[in-house]
């Protein structure tokens, strides 16, 4: 009885162990190592080039639906985005031009095809709400506009969480408005939304977009008065790209090509800071960051004034009469 | 690979503990060698041919090259394959450190270069006997709890447990306990809280306010101790379990009164090493004070060399140093004597608390005109771009209880509650649940906070 008493918390550690890893890691830490010592196992046995054998049939899938989403996945959805695309839009089919690259072209080309970008000073952004991830609260904390705009930005943000997350705060009150409850209460004229780099890690570039389009719908929805810019995701350094994870500009460019598509000109418009802070080999110039993904504030800049300069005058703008 | 890894916490440790309990006591140094390697192969495949090397030729060469002190002209002789020893070892060290820098350093090479000089010069003085067993002396020196940032281990510490030690179920349990407290230190504080530092690098240092630039700075100073403290702990904890008795490298440095009793709590088997084998042998401080002050300068020159190659670390070292030097010049004066009672006891610790941040910011940033600017903004003489003023308050509201916690764990507090509890029931079932929480936390986050932090 000694020893139990002296190796109880070897003991507990270990049944703790066995509880977290069937409630909360389901074995998989261990599926990864097992295969590889299945495969090594079916090359030792039945040699190099031989049949896959039940074991690995078997096995692979689990260990795919665990770990390799992300990767495995995007370049599935790159062949696939356009046709995700035009499926959505049936749900609203009120706009002829909207969503659909296909016929965008053909009846709103002389009218709505080339935006007109004006450039506009800071109070341009008073009826202004930006919605985002951390780069939007970046833009929050150093743009100089938290005194001018509305910000329902916040660090993870992402498109498939974007209505849900209690994110608003409101003076005096403890409990904080999800963007849904706080686009509801507020009226706006113009949205500014970026998210998309957090989603990257899961789904594809198609499902993506498919639940982008429905927030652009729901937004627009919402918010009758507004114009809305949607905003490609900026883009992160080639160092960062190449690190090997599910962030690379090459997905970044595949959902901001499948973004571009939702812009109607008319009341949702694309904008592409990238080439502001972008260097020669099509990433964020290393100079303007440390992680290489966010800009350092002095550089946030360069976004906001890319922004001034393609701002789309709305009614109000168009009344007060062009000065 | 690192402790604090889900690969070592779940695959590497549990299957190594397994083996080595399996193995018979006379096997065990084997057991933990090979196991030692392919720890380090894990981590360094590209290295491991080196760090076999370096082991090998070192035994080789003092176990047939020092005589012993009876032979004739021994004396010379022995110095003269010392000193090549020396010199081939640190030549080795500075290639690296200094030439092919690009691949990175080979991973430990500072930590098991010095543990072999010291073995060396112990040997050479005839402190300590030779080594006669290739195994033994692999192990001295590769043991994993401690090959890639130490303790630095004297080869007398662990002689006797190299030839024998006690491996059972007590030294396992209270090894796991101890390293879970490392653990959690690295997990729960050091990553977490370096998150604020890494945000302040993330605005870009000229657009942070300066109480914000003093929070990152006290957020580092935090972020250093706990990770390293925490990686002692743990290679402490490990030696426990598989039965070896390691020093103790931290002892609340930041309860310190002067640097000079900071750097005498902090990484305290480097500051043992050149004690013994810089700063004694050179005179030390008994040879007046225009000497002394040469000696420590010496001694912190080397500290410098040691941690890093870039300008920024001497500036880091030869600040403590001129620090040091003026604290003994106010300690002769008598000065310091007034601090000694009532309330104006805490003088010297407000002192410490900040000069210290101040000395690591030099630490953490190794490009000089960056390291500038900081120093700039904390003292709020450098011009700031697009500052929000009100950026403090923002880290203040996300991380004061990381600071709280960060406070207390740098007090005795911690220590004497696990001395106290580390043995009742509450006590191991905290520490248990403590333990999973940290494999949690890893699991979530990855093994880097920062990489896989939310956008």
């Amino acid at each position: 009885m000694k020893w139990l008493k002296k190796s109880a918390y070897l003991l507990l550690v270990a049944g703790l162990g066995v509880l977290y890893l069937t409630t909360v890691d389901h074995w998989k830490i261990y599926a990864g190592p097992i295969q590889r010592l299945k495969q090594y196992y079916e090359q030792a046995v039945y040699g190099t080039q031989t049949f896959p054998g039940p074991f690995l049939s078997q096995g692979e899938p689990e260990w795919d639906a665990g770990m390799g989403e992300g990767e495995k996945n995007v370049p599935d959805g790159s062949a696939e985005g356009g046709a995700g695309l035009t499926g959505s839009e049936e749900t609203k089919g009120m706009s002829p031009s909207k969503g659909d690259p296909g016929q965008a072209g053909k009846e709103g080309e002389e009218a709505f095809s080339q935006p007109v970008y004006t450039t506009v000073e800071d109070d341009y952004f008073a009826d202004a709400v930006f919605i985002g991830d951390s780069r939007t609260v970046g833009m929050y904390e150093y743009g100089g506009l938290e005194e001018i705009s509305t910000f329902y930005a916040s660090t993870g943000l992402t498109v498939y969480k974007l209505f849900d997350s209690p994110i608003v705060e409101v003076p005096g009150q403890r409990q904080k408005l999800t963007v849904e409850e706080a686009l509801a209460q507020n009226s706006f004229h113009k949205i500014y939304l970026m998210v998309g780099i957090n989603e990257m890690g899961t789904g594809t570039v198609e499902s993506f977009a498919e639940t982008y389009k429905e927030v652009v719908d729901h937004l627009l929805e919402l918010q009758p008065e507004a114009i809305l810019y949607i905003q490609g995701i900026l883009k992160v350094t080639t160092e960062r790209s190449q690190q090997g994870d599910y962030i690379t500009n090459q997905g970044i460019e595949e959902r901001n090509q499948a973004i571009a598509q939702m812009a109607d000109n008319r009341r949702v418009f694309y904008l592409d800071a990238n080439p502001e802070i972008c260097d020669d080999t099509g990433g964020m110039d290393p100079s303007y960051t440390f992680d290489g993904v966010h800009l350092k504030a002095q550089y946030i800049e360069l976004w906001k004034n890319f922004l001034k300069t393609h701002a789309v005058l709305g009614g109000e703008e168009m009344e007060a009469g062009i000065l | 690979m690192i402790f604090s890894s889900i690969e070592f916490l779940l695959c590497f440790l549990p299957a190594f503990l397994l083996l080595y309990a399996l193995t018979p006591a006379r096997l065990k140094n084997l057991t933990l060698l090979v196991g030692s390697l392919v720890f380090y192969a894990l981590g360094e495949p590209a290295y491991l041919a080196l760090l076999g090397g370096s082991v090998a030729v070192n035994f080789l060469l003092c176990r047939f090259c020092l005589r012993e002190p009876a032979q004739g002209n021994a004396l010379a002789w022995n110095r003269g394959v010392l000193a090549a020893a020396l010199a081939g070892n640190l030549a080795v060290l500075a290639a690296f450190k200094y030439g092919v820098q690009e691949n990175g350093l080979p991973l430990g090479i500072s930590f098991y270069t010095f543990q072999i000089l010291a073995y060396w010069i112990d040997v050479y003085r005839g402190e300590e006997k030779k080594e006669t067993s290739l195994l033994r002396f692999a192990a001295y020196i590769v043991m994993f709890p401690q090959l890639i940032s130490g303790p630095i281990l004297l080869y007398g510490e662990v002689r006797r447990q190299l030839h024998r030690r006690r491996f059972g179920l007590t030294g396992l349990n209270e090894g796991l306990k101890v390293f879970t407290m490392g653990l959690a230190s690295k997990v729960l504080l050091a990553d977490r809280i370096g998150l604020l530092w890494q945000e302040v690098q993330v605005t870009g240092f000229e657009s942070i306010s300066t109480p914000l630039a003093w929070m990152g700075a006290v957020a580092y100073s935090l972020k250093i101790y706990f990770d390293f403290y925490g990686y002692s702990l743990m290679a402490i904890g490990l030696g426990k379990m598989i039965g070896f008795e390691l020093p103790e490298n931290f002892q609340e440095p930041y309860m310190a009164g002067s640097v000079r009793d900071f750097y005498r709590r902090w990484h305290m088997t480097l500051g043992r090493f050149f004690r013994r084998y810089v700063y004694i042998p050179l005179g030390g401080s008994r040879k007046g004070e225009l000497r002394t002050v040469a000696n420590l300068l010496a001694v912190w020159v080397l500290t410098s060399l040691w941690h890093g190659t870039t300008a920024n670390f001497l500036i880091w070292g030869l600040f403590l140093c001129v620090l040091i030097i003026l604290e003994r010049q106010v300690k002769a004066l008598g000065i310091s004597r007034l601090f000694r009672h009532g309330f104006l006891r805490v003088v010297p610790h407000l002192y410490l608390w900040a000069v210290i941040p101040l000395t690591w910011v030099c630490f953490a940033v190794s490009d000089v005109s960056q390291l500038h600017l900081y120093l700039g903004r904390m003292f709020g003489v450098t011009e700031g771009i697009q500052v929000n003023p009100m950026d403090w308050r923002k880290a203040l509201e996300t991380y004061w209880y990381l600071f709280g916690m960060g406070f207390i764990a740098c007090t005795p507090v911690v220590r004497k509650l696990f001395g106290k509890w580390k043995g009742r029931a509450a006590g191991i079932v905290f520490l248990a649940v403590l333990f999973w929480v940290c494999v949690w936390r890893l699991q979530v986050e990855g093994q880097n906070p920062f990489l896989y932090f939310d956008f």
